[in-house]
């Protein structure tokens, strides 16, 4: 019974993703930021820009637009993924550019987005790092749904964090719809979707006390799904102290008040460097490696890839 | 939400120390007031009135020695406890459901031979007489994960990243501490991570 399991020759290649549900917050930044240090570590990184119709990665990275992009791929005018990957110049560093042709790339159908994941999940590296859009459409949510780390960004804004809460809703709503084959509680979870259902149900713990009710059978397949669904909050643009207490407040009101266990990954402070690295179309991380953002950054990294979290020190 | 027990309120264990109950206040008063960008879009203005109240009412009892202590001479009795309806606090170990609880180790954190497998952890929550349910109920991890776990059955285990938290917080459930034990855990299956 104590006999391990074979040993994998190599660590498994991770998919990490980096949403937030809202433009604007830091997400392509973090993206080619991470990217730069892990592969500073020594790791084999790919970034790839899934910021379908908004994509613009490769302008943090110091780059052109590719010639080739993720939307030859799935125009097929590219046959294998590995045709449209770019060297950025930073060693292990390469990149997946986002379509240029933005009306094909929004309207990805449903097979061509599994026939992407797929291709992407098959990748040869050690870290996949997916930039997504704004927004909490399917693309999106699914993208975020196949990686191993899910990070949700945030600034310290109202606006941020409302929208933060609305994709972690969507996306564990759309794990549900994956996870669940019984009709009516489908049903259920479809009307969840909309705030102002008729059933009451505001929270994903509202659906769970209404399946217990209604469906107890199935009640436990939706507790699975809850506990295995950990996004990680990194908040960004942080000005004052209190900025960065915002991670542990929302790691207590996800658990208490939504259901749903998350972790507080890191925090990057508001740098007057990083602006001035992107109006020169450059990274930070290059030009200002002391800066107080680079460090956060590194730490960041360092804690995720160790698998800890900030918690609070009581 | 149910509030449950004036802990579970301030997401605590009864174990707390007086500067917990305190540090606990804090952050709670912080994460529910006017000005936080944490919670004004999460509850309604209704709900939020209300758990500003229940923090405050925990405050007063749990910050004061006598009160605290007839308060939990209260829990204790089970009659007469607060029913903590539906426990959604912050860490695990302030879940535990109400009675009857099994006692979960005060004091620190205790640290299992090298290498933790999933036998010793079993053995470890048998000693305690902690049924799976309990820790299941809690933590919000399906009883068959944990059933896995202890069985070593790695395959049917899920992605690593999501399986440290799992150990982790059965872990830290049992009283061990939850970083270096499930380090040791996943050490055996993914040697290089
Ligand atoms: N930590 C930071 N310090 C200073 N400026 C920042 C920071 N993070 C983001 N910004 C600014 O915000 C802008 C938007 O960032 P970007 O990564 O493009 O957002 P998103 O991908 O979420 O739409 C950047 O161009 C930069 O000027
Ligand atoms: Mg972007």
């Amino acid at each position: 019974m104590t006999t391990p399991a074979p040993v994998p020759a190599r660590p498994r290649r991770q998919i990490w993703s980096i949403g937030g549900g809202k433009g604007g917050i830091g997400k392509s930044l973090l993206t080619a930021s991470l990217g730069y240090q892990l592969a500073k570590m020594g790791k084999r990184v790919i970034l790839v820009d899934s910021d379908l119709g908004g994509a613009n990665l490769h302008t943090c990275l110091g780059l052109a637009a590719p010639e080739r992009t993720l939307g030859d791929f799935i125009r097929r005018r590219a046959e294998r993924i590995e045709d449209v990957l770019v060297e950025t110049g930073i060693p292990l560093l390469r990149l997946i550019s986002g379509a240029s042709d933005f009306l094909a790339a929004a309207n990805i159908k449903y097979p061509q987005k599994v026939r992407v994941l797929n291709r992407i999940r098959a990748l040869e590296v050690d870290v996949v790092l997916l930039d997504l859009g704004a927004g909490t459409s399917y693309n999106i949510i699914d993208f975020f749904l196949v990686s191993d780390v899910g990070l949700l960004t945030v600034v310290p804004e109202p606006t941020s964090i409302e929208n933060a809460y609305r994709f972690i809703k969507s996306a564990l709503y759309r794990r549900f719809r994956n996870a669940v084959q019984n009709d009516e509680v489908r049903q259920l979870i479809e009307a969840a979707l909309d705030q102002k259902n008729p059933h009451g149900i505001r929270t994903p713990l509202d659906l769970l006390a209404t399946v217990e009710r209604e469906h107890p059978g199935e009640a436990q397949i939706l507790k699975n799904e809850m506990a295995a669904f950990r996004p990680q909050f990194v908040v960004n643009q942080v000005r004052e102290p209190a900025d960065a207490g915002i991670g542990h407040q929302l790691v207590a009101a996800c658990a208490r008040h939504l259901g749903v266990r998350t972790t507080y990954a890191g925090f990057v402070h508001y740098d007057e460097a990083v602006w001035r690295s992107v109006r020169q179309r450059r990274l930070f991380m290059v030009d200002a490696p002391r800066s107080r953002a680079a460090e956060d950054i590194t730490r960041l990294v360092r804690g995720l890839v160790q698998g800890e979290t900030l918690t609070l020190p009581w | 939400m149910g509030y449950g027990t004036h802990y579970d309120v301030l997401g605590l264990t009864p174990a707390a120390t007086a500067e917990q109950v305190e540090q606990a206040y804090q952050f709670f008063s912080g994460m529910y007031g006017e000005e936080s960008v944490a919670t004004y879009s999460l509850l309604e203005p209704g709900e939020l009135r209300e758990v500003r109240t229940r923090v405050q009412q925990a405050y007063d009892v749990l910050c004061d020695a006598v009160k605290r202590q007839e308060y939990d001479a209260a829990l204790a009795a089970p009659p007469a406890a607060p029913v903590a309806e539906e426990p959604a606090p912050t860490r695990p170990a302030a879940a535990t459901p109400a009675r009857p609880v099994p006692a979960v180790p005060a004091g620190p954190p205790r640290l299992l031979p090298e290498p933790v497998t999933g036998a010793s952890l079993r053995k470890a929550r048998e000693e305690l007489g902690i049924p799976l349910q309990h820790i299941a109920g809690a933590t919000k991890i399906g009883v068959r994960f944990l059933e896995y776990i202890e069985a070593d059955r790695h395959r049917d285990l899920p992605a690593l990243v999501y399986l440290r938290g799992f150990v982790q917080e059965y872990a830290r459930f049992l009283g061990l501490e939850p970083r270096r034990t499930a380090e040791s855990y996943l050490r055996r299956i993914a040697p290089d991570q």
